[in-house]
Formats: C-alpha cells, sequence, structure tokens
C-alpha cells in the first residue's frame, strides 16, 4: 500500500505560487493524463497512463514507464528507477519532487508545470476599419488616373503639332476616350486626326474646316447676298453633327425648317414663297416648271398643257391590245421607254426608245433608198442628196430627165441631184404628215439654201420640280399610273404630274400618323439647293 | 392614445422629397419625349445640354453632402414647437435624418436625369465611364440604404443582447472546457480539439468578413469527427467524457457561427462605403475630364 501526499503548485498571472493538497493511495498509483489514473497530470504531452509507481519485491519504491513512454529521474532519460527521497522525475512538462522526508510507504510529491504550451492564438481583424483600408486614398489614387489619362494625356497633343501627328497613327490615339462616338462613314478616316476640324481648343468647329474639303457646296438661297444676310451666324456644325455613328451627319429635323418657314417674311422681306408648318397641314400645291421658250413655273391645272414639241400618243402606244410593231402586236409598258435610273430615268432616245424591235425605222421615199439619219436635217439632206448624185451617174437615161447629159455635166448633174433630192424631201422627208412630221413640227426656212426646213426643237421636262426631288426608285411598290394618268392621253402636251393631294394620301409631315409615312422636310428638299 | 411615428428616411416629412424628385423626374422624362420630333436626343442638344447641366449640379450637391457631414460643424436645431417656415427650411438642414433623405432622393433622381442626358449613347470613352462611376457610386448609395434598414434587425436579432468580445470570450471559455474534456481522451481527439482551439478563425480579410464563413471550419469538422469516434467500441469511461465534449463543442460551434455572423452582418453594413467614397471622388475626376472635352472640342 502506498499513502502519497501530492502538492500541486501552480503560479498565477502574477508570478504567484499557489499550493494544493491532496492524497492518493493505493497498491500502485497511475500517472498520466487519463481518467482511471490517480495522479492526473493535465497537458496533451503526458500519455494517457505515462507511468506506475508501485513497492518493488525488495519494498522499496518503483516507478515504471508504461509501454513506449519514458521519464527523466534525476535528467537521465530511464524506463524503471527505484526512487529516492530528493528524486526529481520529469514526466512530459511535469516536474515531480520527491521529498526527502518521505520515508517507506509514505511518500510526499511535489507536481508543477515547469513547461507550460505557449499556443499562439491568432486574432485576425474583427472589422473592416481593423483592416485599414484608407477609402480617401482609393478615391484620391483613382481620381488620379483618371486625370492622367483622360485629361492630361488628350490634351499633350494640344501643345505639339508633332505629337499630334505622331499619335494619330496610332492604333489607340491620346484623344480616343474623349471621342463620344464613331464619325460617320465619309468622315470615318478623319476619326483619329481630331485637330483637322477642332482647330482651336475651346471653341467650335470652323466653316473653314468643312469648305476645305466641301468647296462645292451650294447656298440655300439664290440669291448670294441674302444667303450672307440671312445665314450670317449660322455654321455647318450647328446642323451638321458628326460622331453620332449610324444617325449621321444629316439632319433629320424638320423644326429646323420650320423655324424659318413657318414665318418666312420675319425671316426675309423680299421672300415670296408662302409660310409653311406641316406637309399636311399648310404645305403649298406644288409648282412645276414648264419647259419650253420660257421656263414657267406653275401650279398645275386641268387646262394646263406643255409645249414639248413632239406628237406622241400615249393612247395609242399603251393600247391593251397592243401596237403593231415587226414582231406582231405588242403591249407596251411604261418602263419599255421610261427606263428607270439613279434617281430618276434615262433619257428617251430614238435608238433606244422608239426603234426598239424595228419600230419607227426611217426610210427615204422611192427612188432614193436606205435609212435616214435620226437627229440631224442636214445629215438626212446630204444622204439623199447623195443618193441622187449616184442615181444619175447610174444611167444616161436617169441624167437626160434632168437635161444633165450635155454641157458641163458635174455642174449640171449636181444641180439636177440637189433638185431631185429637195423635191424628194418636200413631199416625203419633211412631209408635215408623213416622214419627219409624224412626230415632229415641221418649220419651213426657204432662207436656208441648204437645208429649208427644220425641225422644230423639243422641250423634254427632266425636272419638273426646281426645289424638290422625288425618288421614284422608293415609290416602286406603285404603279406608274396611280400617280402619272397618260393611258387616254392622245398628245403630248398634256400634263400628268400628281397634285399635294396625291402625295397626302400616303405621306404625313414629320410626325407619327398610323397608316401614313412620316416625312420630313428633307425627303424632298434639300438646304444646300439654289 | 396616439403614437407617435418615427420619421425614417424615406419617409420623412411626409414623403416631402420623394415627392418633390418624382414631380422633377416626370418633368424630365416628359421634355425627352415631348421634344420637337425628329429632334437630336443626346448629350449635344438643347436637352440634353439641360440634363446635363442639372445632372452636374446634383452630383455637386450630393458630394457636398459627404463633405458636410464629415467636416462641417452641424447646424444647430431650432426650438422645437415653432412650425414657422424658417423652422421648416432649418428643419432638414439641422437634422442628419433630412440631409441623409435629400442626399438619397437626389441620387435616385439623377440616374434618370443622367440616363436621358446619355440619349443612350454609350461607347469606350470618357463619357460613358462617367456615367459608369455615377451608376455604381448611385448603386452602391442604394446598398448601403438597405444595409441601414435592413441588417441593424438581423445583427441585433443574432447578437442576442450579447457583443462580440462576449461572445470571444464565451468561446475561449468553451475551448478551455473542450481541452479539459479532451485529455481523458486520445491522442488524436486533443490533436482535434487542438486544432479546433487554435484554427477556427473570426474575421480575417476583406472576402472572409464579408462571407461569415471558413472553409473546413476546425470547429464544425471536430463535431463531425467526434460524432464518427462516438460510433466506435468505445470504453464506458471515455463515452461520457465524449458525450461532454461534444455538447461543450456544439455550444462552441454555435458560438463561433453568431460571432461570424455578427462580423459578417458589420461588415456588410459599412462595404458600402468603402466603395462609395472611392466611387464618389472618382466621379468628380470623371466629370471633370467629360466636361472639359466637351468644353474643349467644342
Amino acid at each position: 500500500m502506498i499513502y502519497c501526499l501530492l502538492i500541486r503548485l501552480s503560479h498565477n498571472r502574477m508570478g504567484a505560487v499557489a499550493r494544493k493538497e491532496s492524497i492518493l493511495s493505493g497498491d500502485s498509483i497511475r500517472i498520466g493524463r487519463g481518467v482511471p489514473c490517480q495522479l492526473r497530470l493535465h497537458d496533451t504531452r503526458v500519455a494517457l497512463l505515462h507511468a506506475t509507481l508501485k513497492h518493488s519485491k525488495d519494498g522499496a519504491l518503483h516507478i515504471g514507464a508504461d509501454g513506449l513512454e519514458s521519464i527523466k529521474i534525476n535528467g537521465v532519460t530511464q524506463k524503471n528507477a527505484d526512487l529516492n527521497p530528493g528524486d526529481r522525475i520529469e514526466i512530459g512538462p511535469y516536474l515531480l519532487i520527491v521529498d526527502p522526508a518521505s520515508k517507506g510507504p509514505y511518500l510526499s510529491l511535489t507536481a508543477e508545470l515547469t513547461q507550460p504550451t505557449v499556443e499562439q492564438v491568432s486574432c485576425p481583424p474583427l472589422n473592416l476599419d481593423a483592416l485599414e483600408i484608407n477609402k480617401l486614398k482609393i478615391g484620391m489614387m483613382l481620381a488620379a488616373c483618371i486625370l492622367f489619362l483622360f485629361i492630361l494625356l488628350p490634351l499633350l497633343p494640344a501643345f505639339s503639332p508633332a505629337l499630334d501627328k505622331a499619335q494619330s497613327s496610332l492604333p489607340v490615339t491620346l484623344r480616343d476616350s474623349w471621342n463620344p462616338g464613331h464619325m460617320s462613314s465619309g468622315h470615318r478616316a478623319l476619326e483619329k486626326q481630331c485637330s483637322v476640324c477642332h482647330q482651336q481648343g475651346f471653341r467650335a468647329v470652323p466653316d473653314k474646316a468643312c469648305k476645305a474639303c466641301h468647296k462645292n457646296s451650294e447656298k440655300h438661297t439664290s440669291n448670294d447676298a441674302q444667303h450672307g444676310v440671312l445665314f450670317k451666324t449660322l455654321h455647318c456644325t450647328e446642323c451638321h453633327r458628326d460622331h453620332k455613328a449610324a444617325a449621321g451627319l444629316m439632319p433629320y429635323d424638320s423644326a429646323r425648317c420650320i423655324a424659318c418657314h413657318g414665318d418666312i417674311k420675319a425671316r426675309s422681306a423680299k421672300a415670296n414663297i408662302p409660310n409653311v408648318h406641316e406637309f399636311t397641314r399648310d404645305h403649298p400645291p406644288f409648282r412645276i416648271t414648264l419647259r419650253g421658250e420660257r421656263p414657267l413655273k406653275v401650279q398645275p391645272t386641268p387646262s394646263l398643257r406643255e409645249a414639248p414639241g413632239l406628237k406622241f400618243s400615249h393612247q395609242v402606244h399603251l393600247d391593251k391590245r397592243g401596237i403593231k410593231s415587226p414582231e406582231g402586236d405588242t403591249v407596251l409598258n411604261c418602263a419599255d421607254c421610261h427606263r428607270p435610273d439613279k434617281g430618276g430615268f434615262k433619257p428617251i432616245t430614238m435608238k433606244q426608245s422608239c426603234q426598239q424591235s424595228g419600230c419607227h425605222e426611217l426610210y427615204y421615199a422611192e427612188p432614193a433608198d436606205g435609212t435616214v439619219p435620226h437627229g440631224s436635217e442636214l445629215e438626212a439632206m446630204n444622204k439623199l442628196r447623195e443618193f441622187f448624185v449616184h442615181w444619175l451617174a447610174a444611167s444616161a437615161e436617169n441624167r437626160a430627165s434632168c437635161g444633165a447629159d450635155a454641157g458641163n455635166q458635174l455642174e449640171l448633174a449636181l444641180a439636177c441631184a440637189d433638185d431631185l433630192a429637195r423635191k424628194n424631201a418636200a413631199t416625203s422627208l419633211f412631209d408635215k404628215k408623213d416622214g419627219c412630221g409624224e412626230c415632229h413640227e415641221i418649220i419651213a426656212k426657204p432662207e436656208n439654201t441648204e437645208v429649208p426646213w427644220k425641225i422644230s426643237p423639243l422641250h423634254i421636262n427632266l425636272k419638273w420640280y426646281k426645289n424638290a426631288v422625288f425618288p421614284h426608285e422608293k415609290h416602286t411598290s406603285t404603279e406608274c399610273r396611280s400617280c402619272h394618268d397618260k393611258a387616254n392621253s392622245k398628245s403630248s402636251a398634256d400634263l400628268a404630274m400628281p397634285p399635294i393631294e396625291k402625295c397626302r394620301e400616303c405621306h404625313v409631315g414629320d410626325r407619327t400618323t398610323r397608316g401614313k409615312v412620316s416625312s420630313a422636310c428633307d425627303s424632298c428638299h434639300q438646304f444646300h439647293a439654289k | 392614445m396616439k403614437i407617435a411615428r418615427y420619421p425614417g428616411l424615406l419617409n420623412f416629412m411626409n414623403y416631402r422629397y420623394p415627392i418633390r424628385f418624382s414631380v422633377l423626374v416626370v418633368t424630365a422624362l416628359a421634355t425627352y419625349l415631348l421634344a420637337p420630333i425628329g429632334s437630336e436626343t443626346y448629350g449635344g442638344s438643347w436637352v440634353g445640354y439641360l440634363l446635363g447641366i442639372v445632372s452636374a449640379l446634383i452630383v455637386l450637391m450630393l458630394i457636398w453632402y459627404g463633405i458636410a457631414k464629415r467636416h462641417l460643424p452641424r447646424h444647430r436645431a431650432t426650438k422645437p414647437g415653432k412650425r414657422t417656415l424658417r423652422h421648416r427650411a432649418d428643419l432638414w438642414r439641422s437634422t442628419q435624418q433630412g440631409r441623409l433623405s435629400l442626399h438619397i432622393n437626389l441620387g435616385g433622381s439623377l440616374i434618370v436625369f443622367a440616363t436621358l442626358h446619355t440619349g443612350f449613347q454609350f461607347g469606350w470613352n470618357i463619357h460613358t465611364l462617367s456615367y459608369v462611376l455615377m451608376l455604381m457610386t448611385i448603386l452602391s448609395g442604394f446598398y448601403g440604404l438597405y444595409a441601414y434598414l435592413r441588417l441593424p434587425r438581423l445583427l441585433t436579432r443574432n447578437a442576442c443582447g450579447a457583443t462580440l468580445d462576449e461572445l470571444r470570450h464565451e468561446i475561449s471559455k468553451q475551448d478551455e472546457l473542450a481541452r479539459a474534456h479532451a485529455l481523458g481522451l486520445s491522442d488524436e481527439m486533443n490533436l482535434l480539439i487542438r486544432k479546433a482551439r487554435l484554427e477556427t478563425r473570426l474575421g480575417g480579410n476583406l472576402v472572409q468578413q464579408l462571407s461569415g464563413r471558413q472553409i473546413n471550419c476546425p470547429t464544425t469538422s471536430a463535431v463531425r469527427q467526434i460524432l464518427k469516434i462516438g460510433s466506435r467500441n468505445i470504453e464506458n469511461e471515455e463515452r461520457g467524457l465524449l458525450r461532454d465534449l461534444y455538447s461543450v463543442l456544439l455550444c462552441k460551434e454555435s458560438l463561433v457561427l453568431r460571432a461570424r455572423r455578427d462580423i459578417m452582418l458589420k461588415a456588410r453594413m459599412k462595404i458600402w462605403l468603402y466603395l462609395h467614397v472611392p466611387l464618389s471622388i472618382a466621379l468628380l475626376a470623371a466629370l471633370l475630364a467629360h466636361i472639359l472635352s466637351i468644353l474643349f472640342f467644342w
């Protein structure tokens, strides 16, 4: 039986020693951190059952380490040892001292933790303030970056033309960040050369920058002086704003037009055009320009006729049953003669339109033969004279018929040929109802010795509206005759220009209306057109 | 008994600012939509310039609020009971709540003004950068408003009257208890408890604080491990210790989760300012660059 007085020594934070005593007894005393041990040493460096204290055969107290554990007695690592008074036993971090007064089974042990565990428990920041993030500093750094990239760098080219030129060839220029949007397609090449247009800082793009390329831009009014007075303060950029990518340079804005044309007299007392606010409301009726001896700008009326100088019946040519041709009866359509071209129609020519499919081939009357050249009276007459010269030379009988077989034969023959040609032309080529007269007005010109007839000049109108454009290509969904009723027209003097009411059936002004086409002023009118 | 209604940020003075700014916003929208047909609706048009000037002034007012709040002395509140015009006019200046209410409503209306000012034309340039910075600043502010209105309630509910220091103290007590209980158990268990004691993390860096989580939390994994060990064939003495240890660890885990949630909610309440303030300063610089570029390339 072992009786053990256990004295536990511990130190508080201030270093003062605390002492706690307890009595242990038993045949043996188990030392370890485990629950079954009588002497528990509270540290993980001590095994559950570290050592056992018991009597040896000779009655002395004996300590033996359990299993693979070891103990240090008086500084020497041992597995087993007999205990003597004053021995210092080291078990893990604990030091056990056998009291010198111990005798026999009465043992006195002092236990002290001499090597306490120093555990480093980290304490990371518990709030955002502890992270010491400086909001102001971050903001200032961001601001400094922005000021450098977006103010300093874009301003640099303004101080050095050489730098401006050099940086414009870079893939990303110093001023790209100031570009509010892509330029219109025509100006795309200038996108990286800001200073071509923006010639001076804090100043608007000057007109001269535009006119450096756009030299032939028309003025708005026919009177240059008036244009100068009216548009003295209006600059190109007030209407043509770039950097709007797909929106383009052209203003789609009737408001600008109406600002002046809504009260045109206030802008120009000399103006002779009515006020306009909206296409369907107060746009004046169309006035067409009639060609002729003197161009005339008039409002079309049912009785109005033009004088194109051509005899032509649309009724005959547009007969639904067809018109006679070398290829049989042919039904003609408008587009057979009026061939669409960019922005309008190709000019109607004798060869392309009238002589298509062999129609309207021109032949001399007998005895002359061959085709008549179209377009020149002199050429037609000379060809006829040439025929009769050959005709006279061909046989003496022919020469005898006009007395050219004696004397000065050559002069007589030429005079005879000319006489025959005139007679032939008078009855066929320049007859008022036959020959050229079938389509043209023939004017007698007896004073003209070479060709005593003249074809009346044609005045085919190609531009009916002086101040407006009509894009036929945008109106291909409608039939020609829905606007131009020429099916029953017997004379080319008949007019078939639609009135404004016809346009208003589909179009309204610059506003949205269900079932109608919105049309700003620039749908038909151009600012830069005299 | 009439219960006094506590004035909030949003319903300050009977929705004074929401009503006023709604009128302004509707006016701006109407101006944009009813501008003459066909006229250009972008920053360079007269509508655009007008909206741009208004937006720039609002930005300056918003930033001035941030400066005045931190660096200028507060206005003295007028005596209660007086319902004079002067009193009403002074009220918003004299109360932090009134000024903040104005700040929030100004910011909200700025989104509409500035968006209309852009004319919905965006690109890779300083102009769009200014707009994006402005949006980010306002949205971070809106998050701050949400945080101030919503998170304090969650914070109170989570803390149950305990402070973070109290929670930490309680956790360390549970750690000590767990350590003592584990001593009677195997080395494996002691290692587990040691890891749970030393490596369980509260707080941490920005992301860790905001997430309120620890990946492979040692305390949580210790709880799971104990369950596994408990299912093995162990001695009765150990079984009792294990049961005690399990309850201690469960208690610690719940404390740890509460402490982490406390840190997370506090971090989420404050994080918006770490965006709002730097973005506001960056916005001011971007706005300067935007205006300068417009004036330079007039």
